[in-house]
């Protein structure tokens, strides 16, 4: 009997194991089975990463360089940041990418609790977690997330119009004046690129809730939407402050934490909470079900609730704390800015968002296309 | 004896053959092999996958992946998303407009008029801004364009009236055919650079003028370089999403920024993203088939 060819045996053997390679690559990808889950985040728990590195998803403007400095000198741990400009961006960007590796999440309240019904979030172990009892009592059982067993209220404030004082003798009072003044602010402003917040605040103008369920009121909403839509220069959430800054914008749609931060480079820039009511918003700390470094998430969280690293940050990236300890040991002129710190009676007309269910944000999100697309 | 030896001779012969054929498969194989493979579970795979999560009617992250209609592809046929189609073909089609217009002058100076030794060093120049990144070149036309940009600024010095060009179409035209040019350039330039001169003397001599010249013997001689050019112009601006993104403000949804918007964006849908996707791959082939199409045989030809 010949013995086989060299040559031939070798192909044979490494055709056999090219395919042996590939299906198991392929069945890695499950291909042409029906029934796989797309991009099933919740139910895969994180690999557990390097402990001396912390990667951070967070609001654009909530960190700097001197905080996770300050955070290493403590733990040793080295955080890195990256930012999101919406919930929902930052909420797709983690279930695109089975978590993205971080390890802590910024979601404000409605999308705790959303995330929360999607299982992405850790229940937090509170005997981990020191200071919750400072929050001031309103934080300390929010209605979206009771007894904070998800997340850690980190910020809040309200949402309203900044503008340059010098060039309206009548300053904005409600979100009518973006209407009754279209002419004037023609490609001079922006609205936030947040579905939630433009839409409610055309709804909060007619006399309906932030958190309307009613097909017919979130369509007169989007009607009166589009009314303004050829004078509105982009949807847009944070490359306004440069351009607010430079005199491109007269008027812009913000968060108060963030019209605070621009405030100190332009004395003329004023800030308001429209009068028939806006939406005030809690930024919390949560740690995704996939948190490579979990050990590092919790470091972090108890590193905030500091008081004085709250109150620092407080002070110099200007967002309000909910930390009573914090708010005691800021100087008065702090506690005293009605920007970060809006009265009882302004607060009295806002409304906090809510989750609205599928049906409903499906019909949110159908108006927004409209409104963006068209 | 002898007819054994031929025998012998023969087998041997036919064995080298043989081994050489299979050293020819096997050359063949390993320089296909890796390009192939890159392109089967980089390309191919992911588009399967892709057309897949397209039959899934509102397909989100954490779904079951179930195909079961074409509801995805009706949605696209909706107002709304054609006028979203429309205008990402009125962007492709504009700004291949405008590089054909600006870069055949460019690209017949630089191949007929330059002199020779420089015709090299200019087309590196006309390609030069291709090194820096897309995004920072756009991100420069905003710092031109805005209100009180660099452009408005040197209007007003001499005393003319400012021009609303950021957030608007006009803005996606400037930023896409100053993104492309060099491309058009590139190609036009190489088709150019063979134009037959004899020819065009021979149209003079024979009487033309100097626009029949050019109709009847420099344009039809360049074609299948115009054709390729406006048709890269044309595929890689149906697709462009930085500048509409960065410059085109709150009018100025494309397909690919509808598409980034199903899956990175507030909507999460990947199953309308996908079917988007498709009609976009789908687009952009038919594209290619025209160029294949016209592009080579008019080569062929001259």
């Amino acid at each position: 009997m010949a013995p086989k060819h060299p040559s031939q045996f070798f192909r044979q053997l490494t055709r056999r194991q090219w395919l042996k390679g590939s299906t198991a690559a392929l069945s890695g990808l499950a291909l042409s089975s029906c029934g796989w889950t797309l991009a099933d985040v919740g139910s895969n728990p994180g690999e557990t990463g390097a402990t001396d590195q912390l990667y951070i998803y967070t609001w654009a403007g909530y960190t700097d360089d001197k905080l996770l400095e300050r955070f290493y000198q403590e733990t040793g741990i080295r955080a890195i940041a990256d930012v999101f400009d919406s919930n929902e961006a930052m909420l797709a960007r983690l279930q695109a990418s089975g978590g993205g590796g971080y390890s802590i999440i910024y979601p404000s309240d409605y999308m705790v609790q959303q995330m929360m019904e999607l299982g992405l979030l850790t229940e937090l172990d509170k005997s981990r977690i020191k200071g919750l009892e400072q929050l001031f009592g309103n934080f300390q059982d929010p209605i979206y997330d009771p007894g904070n067993r998800y997340s850690v209220p980190v910020s809040w404030g309200t949402t309203g119009l900044i503008y340059h004082r010098s060039k309206f003798p009548e300053p904005p009072q409600d979100w009518e004046f973006i209407w009754d003044n279209r002419q004037k602010l023609s490609k001079r402003m922006t609205l936030l690129n947040d579905v939630r917040e433009v839409m409610g605040a055309s709804l909060r103008m007619l006399g309906y809730s932030y958190n309307s369920v009613n097909p017919e009121e979130i369509e007169q909403a989007y009607e009166r939407l589009m009314e303004i839509k050829g004078y509105i220069a982009s949807f847009d959430s944070d490359a306004w402050r440069t351009q607010i800054l430079a005199g491109d914008l007269l008027l812009a749609m913000c968060y108060s934490s963030d019209a605070n931060e621009v405030f100190e480079e332009n004395e003329d820039l004023a800030y308001v909470v429209p009068e028939s009511g806006s939406s005030v918003w809690t930024d919390t700390l949560a740690i995704p079900s996939t948190a490579p470094n979990p050990e590092g998430a919790y470091a972090w969280i108890n590193f905030l609730l500091q008081p004085d690293v709250s109150a620092q940050i407080c002070e110099r990236l200007s967002f309000a704390t909910p930390n009573q300890e914090a708010f005691k040991i800021l100087p008065e002129e702090v506690q005293n800015n009605a920007t970060l710190f809006p009265s009882a009676s302004t607060l009295e007309k806002c409304e906090g968002l809510a989750p609205l269910g599928d049906e409903v944000s499906e019909i949110y999100d159908r108006y927004w296309t409209q409104l963006t697309s068209s | 004896m002898n007819s054994s030896i031929f025998n012998q001779l023969e087998k041997v012969g036919f064995n080298i053959l043989k081994s050489a054929n299979i050293q020819k498969k096997i050359e063949g194989f390993s320089l296909l092999a890796p390009a192939g493979i890159w392109l089967i579970l980089l390309l191919l795979l992911p588009t399967l996958v892709i057309f897949e999560l397209s039959l899934v009617p509102g397909i989100r992250p954490g779904d079951i992946v179930n195909p079961s209609g074409i509801d995805n592809y009706l949605r696209v046929f909706e107002p709304i998303n054609l006028v979203v189609v429309k205008r990402s073909l009125w962007f492709a089609f504009g700004s291949t407009f405008i590089c054909l217009l600006l870069g055949f002058p460019v690209a017949y100076w630089i191949a007929q008029i330059a002199p020779k030794p420089w015709r090299n060093l200019l087309v590196l120049g006309f390609v030069l801004p291709l090194w820096t990144s897309s995004l920072l070149r756009t991100y420069a036309w905003i710092t031109i364009l805005r209100p009180t940009g660099v452009l408005n600024s040197f209007l007003t010095n001499f005393g003319l009236p400012s021009l609303e060009i950021l957030n608007s179409p006009a803005a996606v035209f400037v930023g896409m055919a100053y993104s492309y040019l060099p491309y058009m350039v590139l190609i036009l330039y190489a088709s150019l650079e063979k134009l037959d001169r004899q020819l065009l003397e021979a149209s003079a001599d024979l009487g033309a003028n100097p626009m029949a010249t050019f109709w009847k013997v420099t344009v039809p001689q360049t074609l299948p370089g115009i054709t390729a050019g406006s048709l890269l112009v044309f595929i890689t601006g149906l697709g462009d999403f930085v500048d509409p993104e960065l410059l085109g403000g709150a009018s100025s949804m494309t397909v690919s920024r509808l598409i980034y918007n199903q899956f990175l964006g507030a909507s999460r849908n990947w199953g309308f993203g996908s079917a988007l996707s498709m009609v976009l791959i789908l687009g952009v082939s038919v594209a290619i088939a025209l160029f294949i199409k016209y592009g080579d045989n008019s080569t062929i030809q001259s």
